[in-house]
Parts: structure tokens; C-alpha cells; sequence
């Protein structure tokens, strides 16, 4: 059997587990994306320092600043 | 054994089957849509999702419809869908950017091309079906206006 402090721990680390997991998440999907896609249907991804995802960030804010 | 076939038949069919709604296809070439209609097309995307803050269609000649109805929306369009071109090495269909005040969508289809401005985390896959779909319905003629019956 178990000793009750050591399932306190464990419960307690499982928490922390849970908890880290979600900031990880969040934090994830918080991240600005970009992503194009060709005719044929291949996608890319492009990080906002890349000269194309620069461009295409920038156009992006424009538009949404268009739309208030 | 038979799903496989199945694949590869359906794939077959799809491949001889013209898609006149596509730019180049054989037989008539797309018209513009009247800006009417497209205003429409953009009305019924509009009232897809309270999280749809804006869009414009662009037709070939240059703005059809926003949703404030000035040509504010214009060359920002044009300079998100040069954007994605650039990206993609080639001709873009369809790009998204989520940035923290907003996320950005363009779409094109049958030389038409629809750019929308959403609130953040919105689901892109529905949000792109939904920008398609009403693109596809504006060159079918879905939203022409219906004469008055006597």
C-alpha cells in the first residue's frame, strides 16, 4: 500500500503536470501564424522574421486595421 | 482491397470531369459578377459568425463589395493576396495569418478572391469553407437578384 504522503505528492505533481501542460498549450496557440497555400493544395508555414512572413504580416495588419 | 479501388476510381472520375467554375477551364470563361451580387455573397458570409469583423471581394478589375462599402478594404486585399503569392512561390489559394489584434483569411476562387478579418482563434478550417462557399454560390449566380414574381 501506498504511504498517504506519497500520494499527496504524486496527486500533487499530476496537478502541476496538468497545469504546465495547458500554459504550454495557451501559450502555443497565442503564438501569430502564417500560412499559405498553393493551387495544388501544399501548405506552407511562415515565421514572422522571414522576409515573405514579414510581408505577409504586415499586409495582415493593415487589412484587420481595414476592418475596424 | 476495395476501398483502395474505390480510391483510385472516384480519383479517376474527378480527373475527367471539367470544373467550369475554374479559372482556364474549358468552355465559357467566368464573368464578373455584378457588384450587387457580390455584395450579397459578402451580406450572407457576414451573418455566418458574429466573429467575421470584415471582408471584400475582389473580382479582376478590382473591388466588388466590402463590408463598410468603401474602398478602404482595396489595396490592403491586393497587398495580402501579393503577399501570399510571394509566400507560396506561385499562384496562392487560400492563406491565413493570426496575429494578436486579429486573424487575416484570403481565399480565391474562379478569378474571383475574398479576404475576411475575424477575432482571434477562430476555427480556419470552417472559416475558409465558409469564404469558398461563398464565392463558389457568387460565380454560380446564387446571388443574383431574383426578378419579382407578377
Amino acid at each position: 500500500m501506498q504511504k498517504p504522503h506519497r500520494f499527496v505528492i504524486d496527486r500533487v505533481a499530476g496537478y502541476a503536470d496538468e497545469a504546465a501542460a495547458y500554459v504550454r498549450r495557451r501559450r502555443l496557440t497565442r503564438k501569430p501564424f502564417a500560412r499559405v497555400y498553393a493551387e495544388g493544395g501544399a501548405g506552407r508555414s511562415l515565421a514572422p522574421e522571414g522576409e515573405h512572413g514579414r510581408a505577409l504580416f504586415l499586409a495582415a495588419a493593415s487589412l484587420i486595421d481595414a476592418a475596424r | 482491397m476495395i476501398q483502395g479501388n474505390l480510391a483510385a476510381f472516384t480519383a479517376y472520375m474527378f480527373q475527367h470531369m471539367p470544373d467550369w467554375r475554374r479559372e482556364g477551364a474549358q468552355g465559357a470563361p467566368p464573368k464578373e459578377p455584378p457588384p450587387q451580387a457580390a455584395a450579397r455573397a459578402g451580406t450572407w458570409f457576414l451573418s455566418l459568425s458574429p466573429e467575421i469583423r470584415g471582408f471584400a471581394i475582389l473580382g479582376p478589375r478590382g473591388l466588388l463589395a466590402s463590408s463598410d462599402e468603401t474602398d478602404e478594404w482595396l489595396e490592403p486585399a491586393r497587398a495580402l493576396l501579393a503577399a501570399a503569392d510571394d509566400a507560396a512561390g506561385g499562384f496562392a489559394s487560400h492563406a491565413h495569418v493570426a496575429t494578436e489584434e486579429g486573424e487575416a483569411y484570403a481565399v480565391r476562387h474562379a478569378g474571383l478572391a475574398i479576404v475576411a478579418v475575424t477575432e482571434r482563434f477562430t476555427l480556419a478550417s470552417l472559416v475558409l469553407a465558409d469564404m469558398r462557399a461563398a464565392l463558389r454560390d457568387l460565380v454560380a449566380g446564387a446571388f443574383q437578384a431574383q426578378p419579382e414574381a407578377a
